[in-house]
């Protein structure tokens, strides 16, 4: 009987072992640290107040936008993938369903409005931040990155890189059907 | 080369500046991943050596420094985790795994110790067992 255990004991623990790196790797984010749950998550929105975009008598605050579904977007005109997710949000702009605000990322307002001139605006509002000072308090480390904030000012979705279609269905369209 | 990535003048006094100098080889650059915020000139890295050199001359602590990065970036941002409930399996593992194969080990040591013992066949000159 003692012999059997002592058999059994090293696979026991290869097995338990294999267990705990399959689950591991099963829940390691396929783009490293880019899809870690944002610690802001269920925390209000840091409040930022920040001269408009080609406005600079203008303030923008993201507590200006309480009460409706807000999209908070970080861009900047020297960012590829910006340029890439921009049609998504002028058709999310379209379908109505979420405010977008603007928070241009450490960019120049000439540059900023030039591209809005170009490409069209999906903003609302469009905040200045060219020290990227609100980003640090969003804990944005690249741009694009998009904040959904629900109608009470709490974060509740964030995206690092690109938003497409996909990710807004599967993951940012489910919480405003939700809720409202 | 550490002015080549970090243009920004020395504190006056050397105690902040160890202090700056310090704190910045212990945060992680979020967009590099593998290098410090010391060690590149992202954009990234150069916005938060601005926020720990401003932090540090406004007089904060090193650890509100530590705490004002993680509540924005998340424990990821530190290159050395802390030790808290979530993790403690993973810093305490090495002690137990330790512990375990030094009583395993001791307890095999003392068994063939006891057989030896009372293991009463002769040896011969050489110490060898006749088989």
């Amino acid at each position: 009987m003692i012999r059997i255990n002592r058999f059994w004991l090293p696979l026991a623990g290869f097995l338990l072992l294999a267990v705990v790196f399959a689950i591991a790797l099963k829940r390691a984010p396929n783009n490293s640290l880019a899809n870690l749950p944002s610690v802001l998550i269920g925390k209000p929105a840091p409040e930022f107040t920040l001269p408009a975009v080609g406005d600079r008598d203008t303030q923008v605050s993201i507590s200006q936008f309480r009460g409706n579904w807000t999209l908070l977007n970080v861009w900047a005109t020297w960012c590829v993938e910006c340029r890439v997710e921009h049609p998504l949000l002028l058709d999310l702009q379209r379908e109505g369903k979420v405010t977008i605000v603007g928070l241009n990322y450490k960019d120049q307002d000439e540059l900023a409005l030039e591209w809005l001139r170009q490409l069209g605006n999906p903003y609302a509002a469009n905040a200045a931040d060219p020290e990227g000072r609100a980003a640090i308090d969003y804990g944005v480390y690249a741009a694009p990155e998009t904040f959904l904030i629900d109608p009470q000012g709490v974060i509740r979705r964030k995206r690092i890189g690109a938003l497409t279609r996909e990710v807004w269905e599967k993951e940012f369209a489910p919480l405003i059907g939700g809720a409202s | 080369m550490a002015h080549a990535i970090d243009p920004a003048p020395p504190f006056e006094d050397p105690v902040l500046q160890q202090r700056y100098v310090d704190l910045i080889h212990e945060l992680r650059c979020l967009k590099c991943q593998g290098e410090t915020i010391a060690d590149t000139p992202a954009l990234f890295a150069q916005d938060i050596r601005r926020q720990v050199r401003e932090m540090v001359a406004a007089g904060r602590t090193d650890d509100e420094i530590r705490d004002f990065m993680v509540e924005r970036y998340g424990e990821v941002i530190l290159l050395r985790p802390r030790f808290s409930a979530r993790n403690a399996w993973l810093w305490l593992a090495p002690g137990v795994f330790l512990a375990v194969g030094v009583i395993v080990g001791w307890r095999i040591v003392s068994q063939r110790r006891q057989l030896l013992d009372q293991d009463d066949t002769p040896v011969d000159d050489d110490g060898v067992r006749p088989a």
